[in-house]
């Protein structure tokens, strides 16, 4: 039996898209939440897309993908949460915007509904004080894709109630995923360990310790990861990237996160990765 | 096998010297084994038959190309019998003055072309191309653990390095089937100048409460797709060796993400060195490293 079964997911972008596939393909009754009905079919439609993509790989069938799109709908009406018991915070790494919906949702749903927050980049303990009941909040940080990602990490706020860790671990391996238990910590765990190392890869390569594609060959054949760094951060985007860096240093101070120079530059140049054409592994790449 | 035949000399018979005279030999070049003692150019000789024999088993090699290959490579305790290699690779102990010493002696033996590659991974290849009076014929190539098998090697030049001494080492590590990446002579090349601070990172957080050693290694592979987690990596590379590369890299660069956090010291002082000892961040009743 599901931990929630009814799931509300604030949010269709790439994040909230991937989230509600994953929870309704386990089962749950999903409903996602959006500004205007035009982002509710953007989001939709990449839902079924991806749907198709794993259908087309042998990975879904084509039964299972028509069951978890009829267990998936998309409103513009917040009243349509009422009755969800998780609701899974998702919208734009912005802390007004995600406070301000996170209260007028925790408004709709019952007091018995669990909230938490997506979030890579914001104190999910600050996020907290934004509902009534903070020991009822924590975060769920899915991994993009979040059906493909094996790993869910599992916040503790503050004040989040130690048995709530338990249902939310619980919950991430009724969707197949393994629940690492992270303290809230600027970049949690992977982050936390993946910002500065990628941050040192910008600064090696600016610093021409080798082309970009040398860069990526050497950590890959040398070992053994699927993806070097440089086309990592393209596929992440170098904004989100730098976004997640930077608000990690704000909070810490630590040199280790501070975004590169070579970093910022691209991104004021609007060299964002695969998503704008050019990036560290772009033949467009202005470096 | 690509190109001509190359009289190949590896000095040094341990673990990174047999594994790269293998990969000489079974991509068809003369390969002469060099080391200090018979005792050690024989157990060198017999690490790399038996490569060649289990490779043959496994039907990555005929039998006929492991034969030739047994037969192509053979030892020395002289280093007047290199004098007709055309391509030297030194993989000796990481020790500068060992290293500089060998290439200044070898000047005197080999042809002014023998090309010089040095296989160190945490020394200077301009300061080891000091010792030959001849530096532009020096070049570095680090190769992985275990050079048979991985495919990888990092090239680096010193800045007195010839072009032709660059172009003929890359042509001699096509010829034996390896992918190159260029970079420069800077401590750690590239895998192990990112790899070391991950690494480092990866403890600091086990040593903050972030996590456990288990949670970390789920968290990584399942997160980011790594074949292993940092510490099942670090109890195969072993501590000591960890150690050693961090101070060694720390001592160059500076800085401190560099240097072994204090529970590598411990565990080190503990002879806790991974799965060489049966026990590191895990414990192991089997203390066998890549089939060896």
């Amino acid at each position: 039996m599901l931990e929630f079964e009814k799931v509300a997911v604030l949010g269709f972008g790439t994040m909230g898209a991937g989230i509600a596939q994953l929870a309704a393909q386990s089962g749950c009754q999903v409903t996602v939440l959006e500004t205007d009905q035009a982002r509710v079919e953007a989001g939709s439609s990449a839902l079924g897309a991806f749907l198709d993509e794993g259908v087309r790989r042998g990975k879904v069938t084509a039964e299972r993908r028509a069951e978890t799109l009829a267990r998936t709908r998309g409103t513009t009406a917040i009243e349509d949460l009422a009755d969800a018991e998780l609701v899974i915070e998702a919208v734009t790494e912005r802390r007004d915007v995600k406070r301000a919906l996170l209260a007028q949702v925790a408004g709709v749903v019952g007091g018995e509904a669990v909230i938490v927050t997506n979030t890579s980049a914001l104190a999910v303990s600050d996020l907290a004080t934004a509902v009534p009941r903070p020991e009822r909040f924590a975060g769920l940080h899915f991994f993009n894709p979040a059906p493909l990602m094996k790993v869910i990490e599992v916040v503790r706020a503050v004040r989040t109630e130690p048995a709530l860790l338990d249902r939310l671990a619980e919950f991430a391996r009724a969707l197949g995923k393994e629940p690492v238990l992270v303290k809230d910590r600027p970049g949690f765990l992977i982050n936390r360990l993946l910002m500065p190392y990628l941050n040192d890869v910008i600064q090696g390569y600016d610093d021409e310790l080798a082309t970009a594609e040398d860069i990526d060959t050497a950590l890959k054949l040398g070992l053994g990861y699927k993806q070097g760094p440089l086309e990592l951060l393209d596929m992440i985007g170098l904004d989100v990237h730098e976004h997640a860096t930077r608000s990690a240093y704000d909070a810490t101070l630590d040199p280790a996160f501070a975004p590169p120079p070579l970093l910022q530059a691209m991104v004021a140049a609007g060299i964002l990765g695969n998503k704008s054409g050019a990036g560290f592994r772009s033949k467009e790449n202005a470096q | 096998m690509i190109g001509a035949t190359k009289a190949v000399a590896v000095l040094g018979a341990g673990t990174m010297g047999s594994g790269i005279a293998t990969v000489a030999t079974r991509a068809g070049h003369r390969t002469l084994l060099y080391d200090l003692t018979d005792d050690q150019v024989e157990r060198g000789l017999a690490t790399v038959r038996a490569f060649l024999d289990k490779s043959v088993k496994l039907g990555r090699l005929s039998a006929e190309q492991g034969t030739a290959a047994s037969a192509a490579i053979s030892g020395t305790t002289d280093l007047k019998d290199l004098s007709g290699c055309d391509v030297v690779i030194e993989a000796v102990y990481e020790d500068l003055a060992v290293k500089k010493a060998l290439f200044g002696e070898l000047d005197e033996i080999v042809s002014e072309t023998a090309l010089f590659q040095t296989n160190t991974s945490t020394l200077s290849v301009t300061a080891i191309a000091s010792g030959s009076r001849h530096p532009e014929r020096v070049v570095g190539t680090h190769y992985c653990n275990p050079a048979p098998l991985m495919k990888l090697v990092e090239v680096a030049d010193g800045p007195y390095t010839a072009d032709w001494a660059h172009s003929a080492t890359e042509e001699y590590l096509r010829s034996v089937g390896k992918t190159v990446v260029v970079t420069k002579d800077r401590p750690g090349f590239i895998v192990n100048r990112f790899l070391i601070p991950w690494e480092n990172s990866c403890i600091r957080a086990l040593e903050a409460g972030l996590g456990t050693k288990e949670s970390i290694d789920a968290a990584v592979t399942g997160a980011l797709g790594h074949p292993m987690g940092p510490f099942r990596l670090l109890d195969i590379v072993g501590l000591d060796i960890h150690q050693q590369v961090a101070t060694r890299l720390y001592e160059q660069l500076r800085e401190p993400r560099f240097f072994p956090p204090p529970m590598v010291e411990r565990m080190v002082a503990a002879g806790d060195l991974g799965r060489k000892t049966g026990r590191g961040f895990y414990t192991y009743d089997d203390t066998r490293l890549f089939g060896s």
